[in-house]
């Protein structure tokens, strides 16, 4: 119990201070924003017209994933870079439960996102949300964010063991968005990435969102979503572990 | 000339110093390929246009993002760096200064476009004529170059604006779908067009279609001539800008205000 309000308070805590940042703001709306406009503009000039909430979905996926990797690949160097990394470091609890809501508050803000994808997609285009599931759509849009915030403290991990996390950050972004199937079906990509796409949270969360909004069995791929997202967690548990041990043997904890 | 290109190349080692042989490679390189990927899997899976469509307008937009962001860089990142009031204090020409900042980016932008272009080639096995590289290296360089500018001009803003990567950010996205890289200009809305027209790359975008759908260079001189004329439009008012701008930081005292 105790555990779940230092991941809730810390959820709450990092979402509101992201939330006042105007750059990541307008950045996750007005880019999702660009794209869902571009997705719609692809479907009516492709097979597919009648399918128009998957693009107002579909970006909306991109554009969480976008703010977790992004948000997660920087998440130590902000903390650096704020000077409560140290404080973070000394509390009572497993580090990887500090940094844990700073991920999931990175997915979270992604829901603007979301938010604002079906917003524009229903005022101008007149994308009406008319899910299949309405009721499982918001229990997988949560277990969506959740996986993902998961997946991001083993990226928030690794990365701090790399210089240049920015730079694989943005190598991460197109890919994640191709291998899970937030835009383009996993069928029309060649047989060998599905195993990359299999083992991937993101592959997971993105179905059951679909799933919930197009039809499907959400159940399952939500199940499978939280069960891979949990394994990025305890490997980023020990990841993050190692790291602060090394960091505090090394005296390099505040340099960034 | 030396202040243009000299002044150009060592104000991009200085500002672009925090950049690493494995940033670049990541970055500027394999980001770009996964791009081209994903809009071809799209466009295969919607059947909207085939991979050729893809491949040119990806290797295109791949300069894009390059030369846009570096072309704010160049003026935001002076002031970052606490730098810009010492190139304001220069008795050269402010205007030869910044534009010549533009280029090395521009070069950047060339051989990115270049390799995104080749490695598409081979990954989805497209047929280029060996006629048209010329053709087609001509022509990225025209989008690199007014992509630039128009990066110039977004920096420039960032002379009066705090956010300036967030329009720039933005304007990436838009140049993404307006520009006919990703999604077919026949298939926008006129107004949409319109805008794209005034955009860098849609002209360019074209003409590099043409060209590698076996297009010889003198059929597709007007579209690249287009392209040119807008890069020079936005060097144009990146340099008034620039000059209000500088005037107006001076009247308000509020040139390194971050």
């Amino acid at each position: 119990m105790r555990v779940l309000r230092l991941i809730g308070i810390g959820t709450l805590m990092h979402f509101k201070t992201m939330s006042r940042g105007l750059f990541e703001i307008a950045t996750g709306l007005i880019v999702p924003i660009i794209q869902a406009t571009m997705a719609v503009y692809l479907l009516r000039a492709g097979d597919e017209p009648q399918n128009m909430v998957k693009a107002a979905v579909g970006a909306g996926l991109m554009g969480i994933w976008s703010s977790v990797i992004f948000g997660s690949g920087g998440a130590i160097q902000r903390q650096r870079w704020q000077g409560t990394l140290e404080m973070m470091v000394i509390a009572p609890r497993p580090l990887a439960l500090s940094v844990l809501p700073v991920t999931i508050a990175t997915g979270l803000q992604g829901l603007y996102t979301m938010a604002a994808t079906l917003g524009w997609g229903w005022l101008l285009f007149g994308i009406v949300p008319d899910f299949s599931h309405p009721l499982l759509f918001l229990v997988a849009v949560p277990a969506c964010v959740i996986g993902l915030g998961m997946f991001g403290l083993l990226l928030a991990s690794t990365f701090v063991l790399m210089r240049n996390a920015n730079a694989v950050c943005n190598t991460l972004e197109y890919p994640i968005w191709l291998l899970s199937g937030m835009l383009v079906p996993l069928t029309v990509l060649p047989d060998w990435t599905n195993p990359f796409a299999a083992i991937l949270p993101t592959t997971w969360g993105a179905r059951a969102v679909h799933e919930a909004a197009s039809g499907g069995a959400v159940w399952p791929s939500v199940a499978a979503c939280l069960a891979i997202s949990a394994a990025c967690f305890a490997a980023g548990a020990l990841m993050m572990s190692y790291v602060e041990r090394r960091a505090r043997a090394s005296a390099t904890l505040a340099l960034s | 000339m030396r202040l243009i290109f000299v002044g150009g190349a060592i104000a991009y080692r200085a500002l672009f110093n925090w950049t690493t042989p494995s940033m670049f490679i990541g970055t500027l390189l394999v980001g770009p390929v996964f791009q081209l990927l994903f809009f071809a899997y799209l466009g295969r899976q919607l059947g909207v246009a085939n991979d050729g469509f893809y491949i040119v307008g990806n290797a295109v937009l791949a300069a894009s993002a390059l030369c846009l962001f570096g072309g704010t860089m160049a003026v935001s990142n002076e002031r970052r760096y606490s730098t810009l009031s010492n190139v304001l204090l220069s008795p050269r020409s402010r205007t030869l200064i910044f534009l010549g900042r533009a280029l090395p980016y521009a070069g950047n932008g060339l051989l990115v476009a270049t390799f995104t272009l080749v490695v598409g080639k081979f990954l989805l096995n497209m047929s280029v004529p060996g006629t048209a590289w010329f053709g087609l290296i001509l022509t990225l360089a025209a989008a690199s170059l007014s992509a630039a500018f128009f990066g110039l001009v977004l920096g420039s803003i960032g002379l009066r604006f705090r956010d300036v990567w967030l329009i720039s950010n933005s304007m990436v996205a838009v140049m993404i779908l307006l520009s006919g890289t990703t999604v077919p200009r026949e298939n926008l809305p006129a107004a949409l067009r319109a805008i794209g027209d005034f955009l860098p790359l849609t002209h360019a975008a074209a003409a590099a279609r043409e060209l590698a759908g076996g297009e010889t260079l003198a059929n597709v001189l007007p579209g690249l001539g287009l392209e040119v004329a807008i890069g020079a439009g936005y060097a144009i008012i990146a340099a008034v800008l620039l000059k209000i701008f500088e005037y107006e930081s001076r009247r308000t005292a509020s040139l390194d205000t971050l």
